[in-house]
């Protein structure tokens, strides 16, 4: 199965940007109304205290730590599949890539908001930049929160290069076939690109570095973020499992992302001819490794608490598993390993339909997983006289919502204004190098045209 | 340098409250209402735990206050990203609510569950802004609170000793709960100093620590003459 | 979308336009014959083409070594960072040693890379996208799907040789500008 050439790509994958139908209007006015009430409601909380949220002694971390782990877990999507398919050269990488590369920007963006809208004192969280003060004080490079906004920070300037670096050629594109003040932009951000052996080089060699280094830092990232639970003496969180734990637990809700993006892009911008079913079915089938491996963590991590057999750690042990926490713990396991296994398990079960439930259940899976790390064990420490509890009041509900409209927004809006699937890659795979195809697979050569 | 510790008799203790009561008012706590306290958000830097042993009729009833035990491996400092909560060289983990911004992450690393959020800006009716300690700033909305051991009355007796031009003695120094408790449960003194009573105390067999293999090395010395409970 | 004219340059140039790769190297290599050199001809096209010559032209990059000095600077400044602030300004938390080596090795890696992503990335701005030799020629019928073989800045005598041998292979279009 292979995809339209030349101009036919150009018309097909520039569409968007040029004609917008009303659906395209109404789209951004739902989603930015819900985002706009979720900023509103942030303002209220500042404005109001933070007392409003249902933050109480001992569980002082709740929807917002959730969602902070969650959105920079789904950035992961875009290093997987970008940065390793890359370096390994899966060329049925090309259509995909750029869908990646924006969840991953967009998630990290939402998810750095976090950690401010979390903050009791938001206005202050400059703080955590290192600069000299006049109070005479650095922010505590001992801390994970230190480290997680170098991590995250790093990250985001990565991934931004990551996904704007191979655009410009495609804003050359843009530039080509537009008019007036649209030429003059796409003109500007395009760069002075021409099109010479010498920049295709230059760029290819850029994305080849860029994609090495950013692996290392995707792994720190959800490493470090995963510090954040591990530093502190907690049952069930001073745990050396964290680390890998929540960096395949963030690939694994990254693809899930990255499928349902793929499925509707497909749908509304009819993209059919380029994000074939085999797409979703070799996603899908890296979901169901993630799936697998996510279980392996999961029984790893169990089993040697039911083994250690420490009083506090088995306490919230059996909370999360038989007591008040069951329903949401049983609803995750379903979602993230039985629903997956099944669906992407079974070939005939491995449509675009099934990615995309199956990924719908990674997400409310991984989402819960969160959740349950976090609020049994806070509620639950060492001393019987200040357990706790925790429920979300509607602010905190609106906020953490209002992230997945801002997703979608942000989304809709590039897909508007950038062409969602890489034109240039797509065309660079007809032309592949002659060191990357030897002689023996020649007769395969067809198989790199997809 | 002085280590400031502290010794609670639980043998002693009645249960009264009136070192919560004191500790409210002697570092400006304010009181949440009973809705915010029903949530959870009450502020008692002190605050009296109650535990039942036994079945009736052999029940017996144990009373222990906990505040912050200052622990010299504190959990709650190195994860501050502002160096809000940080150790002084007298051996007391200092939360400067100037720096806090708000994170929370200190209160969770605490396994004694000693540490505070200002969830809202604190309020006093009238007349009882009239009864704030002058020597305790007021913490605004989002930063995080606990016992200090009250600093404010160590440096104050510090201050008085080095302008009289002698040691502090033991005993001088007297923390609010400390001066309060009515069967004269809790001490407070100089660790570094072997004849002081805290440190008498401390050695003494009854005595055990809170949490103690969890390794954050408190302070605070809770003797009892069964097993800890 | 309409196909627009050819950006005006200010200097001249003679080129063709070609529908596929062999063409194009057809053409490549007639010019290399009627004595052009090479870092003299032109190449544009839409996509990397490396399985034709004329798209593995000029490969040789120092990219990888910026990226490493970038990244040699941002681990020096991490480690900067950390050691000059904490010795400063030491503060006991949690018991742990002033200057600690494993959480600030995290500080010091976030930077290396950092500093090696962003020397990439400055490295190809300075080195592809800043118009080298005052080479200006673009035409957008290369979005189309066309190459571009050319000369540029041809002395004016060569000119209707360049054209004869531009036009010789198939589907070829030249154009003077």
């Amino acid at each position: 199965m292979s995809h339209p050439t030349g101009a036919r790509i150009n018309s097909d994958l520039l569409r968007p940007l040029f004609q917008t139908s009303w659906r395209f209007f109404l789209l951004v006015a739902i989603f930015g109304g819900i985002v706009g009430l979720g900023l509103v409601t942030w303002m209220a909380q500042v404005y109001r205290g933070y007392g409003v949220t249902g933050i109480r002694w001992p569980v002082y971390w709740g929807f917002y730590i959730t969602s902070f782990v969650f959105w920079i877990g789904i950035s992961h999507a875009g290093t997987l599949i970008s940065a390793i398919l890359r370096l390994v050269n899966a060329g049925w990488r090309r259509p995909v890539t750029r869908c990646a590369e924006v969840i991953t920007v967009f998630a990290l963006m939402i998810g750095a908001l976090f950690p401010i809208i979390h903050l009791g004192r938001p206005w202050l969280a400059f703080w955590l930049f290192p600069y000299p003060s006049e109070r005479l004080i650095w922010p505590n490079f001992r801390s994970p929160l230190v480290w997680d906004f170098f991590a995250i920070n790093t990250y985001l300037v990565g991934s931004v290069l990551f996904l704007l670096l191979p655009i410009i050629p495609d804003f050359a594109v843009v530039r080509d076939k537009s008019t007036g003040l649209r030429r003059k932009i796409y003109g500007a951000l395009a760069l002075g690109w021409r099109g010479t052996p010498k920049q295709w080089h230059r760029l290819e060699t850029a994305i080849q570095i860029m994609a090495v280094a950013i692996i290392p830092v995707a792994v720190s990232v959800h490493t470090v973020v995963s510090f954040d639970f591990s530093m502190a003496p907690v049952p069930m969180w001073n745990t050396t499992i964290f680390g890998p734990y929540f960096v395949a637990g963030a690939i694994f809700s990254g693809i899930a992302g990255l499928l349902i993006a793929m499925a509707v892009l497909r749908k509304f911008l009819h993209l059919e001819d380029y994000l074939h079913p085999v797409h979703f079915e070799n996603l899908g089938k890296l979901l169901l490794v993630m799936a697998l491996l996510w279980g392996y963590f999961v029984f790893n991590e169990r089993l040697v608490t039911y083994y250690g057999n420490e009083p506090a750690e088995m306490a919230v042990f059996w909370r999360t598993q038989q007591e008040s926490f069951a329903p949401l713990y049983w609803t995750m396991v379903i979602g993230n390993f039985v629903l997956p296994l099944i669906l992407m398990g079974i070939r005939r079960f491995r449509t675009i339909t099934g990615c995309v439930i199956a990924s719908i259940g990674v997400i409310v899976g991984m989402w819960l997983e969160r959740f349950l790390i976090i609020v049994p064990s806070l509620g639950h420490k060492y001393l019987p006289y200040s357990f706790g509890i925790y429920r979300p009041t509607p602010t905190e509900i609106i906020i953490a919502g209002a992230t997945f409209a801002a997703m979608t927004l942000l989304y809709v809006l590039f897909a508007k204004f950038v062409p969602i699937i890489s034109i240039w890659e797509l065309k660079a795979g007809e032309h592949p190098s002659p060191t990357l195809v030897p002689p023996a697979t020649e007769e395969q050569l067809g198989e790199l045209h997809l | 340098m002085p280590r400031w510790g502290m010794a609670a008799d639980l043998d002693r203790c009645t249960g009264c409250g009136a070192c919560v009561v004191a500790c409210h008012a002697e570092n400006n706590i304010s009181t949440v209402g009973a809705e915010q306290a029903a949530v959870g958000r009450a502020k008692h830097w002190l605050r009296v735990e109650r535990y039942w042993e036994g079945d009736f009729p052999d029940v017996r009833l144990k009373f222990r206050p906990v505040m912050c035990q200052q622990c010299d491996n504190a959990p709650c400092e190195p994860v501050c990203p502002t160096y809000a909560s940080h150790h002084t060289d007298e051996g007391l983990n200092a939360q400067v609510y100037n720096r806090c911004i708000g994170t929370r992450y200190c209160a969770n690393a605490c396994p004694y569950n000693v540490r505070f959020f200002d969830f809202f800006n604190p309020s006093w009716e009238k007349p009882l802004q009239l009864q704030l300690n002058p020597d305790v700033s007021l913490r605004e909305v989002g930063v995080m609170e606990k016992c200090t051991f009250c600093v404010q009355r160590i440096k104050g007796v510090q201050i008085q000793a080095r302008a009289e031009d002698r040691e502090v003695g033991d005993g001088e120094i007297q923390p609010a709960c400390v001066q309060s408790c009515g069967a004269r449960a809790l001490v407070f003194g100089d660790l570094e100093d072997p004849e002081s009573l805290v440190s008498r105390l401390s050695r003494s067999p009854r005595g055990s620590k809170l949490l103690e293999d969890l390794g954050t090395q408190p302070k605070v010395n809770y003797l009892s003459r069964q097993s800890q409970v | 979308m309409n196909a627009q004219r050819p950006t005006p340059n200010a200097q001249r140039a003679v080129y063709g336009l070609y529908p596929d790769g062999q063409a194009a190297q057809q053409a490549f290599n007639r010019l290399r014959a009627a004595g052009v050199a090479t870092s003299d001809i032109t190449v544009i096209t839409a996509q990397p083409m490396e399985d034709f010559e004329f798209g593995n032209l000029d490969k040789a990059t120092w990219m990888w070594w910026f990226a490493c000095l970038g990244g040699l600077i941002g681990m020096s400044v991490g480690l900067g960072l950390s050691w000059l602030t904490e010795t400063s300004w030491p503060l006991n938390v949690g018991g742990l040693p002033i200057f600690a080596w494993w959480p600030n090795l995290i500080i010091i890696f976030e930077l290396t890379m950092l500093g090696a992503i962003s020397a990439t990335a400055v490295t190809l701005v300075v080195s592809a996208l800043l118009p080298s030799r005052g080479r200006t020629l673009y035409d957008p019928e290369v979005t189309d799907g066309k190459i571009l073989i050319g000369v540029e800045n041809p002395p004016d005598g060569a000119i209707p040789d360049l054209e004869k041998t531009l036009g010789a292979p198939p589907g070829a279009r030249v154009k003077t500008v």
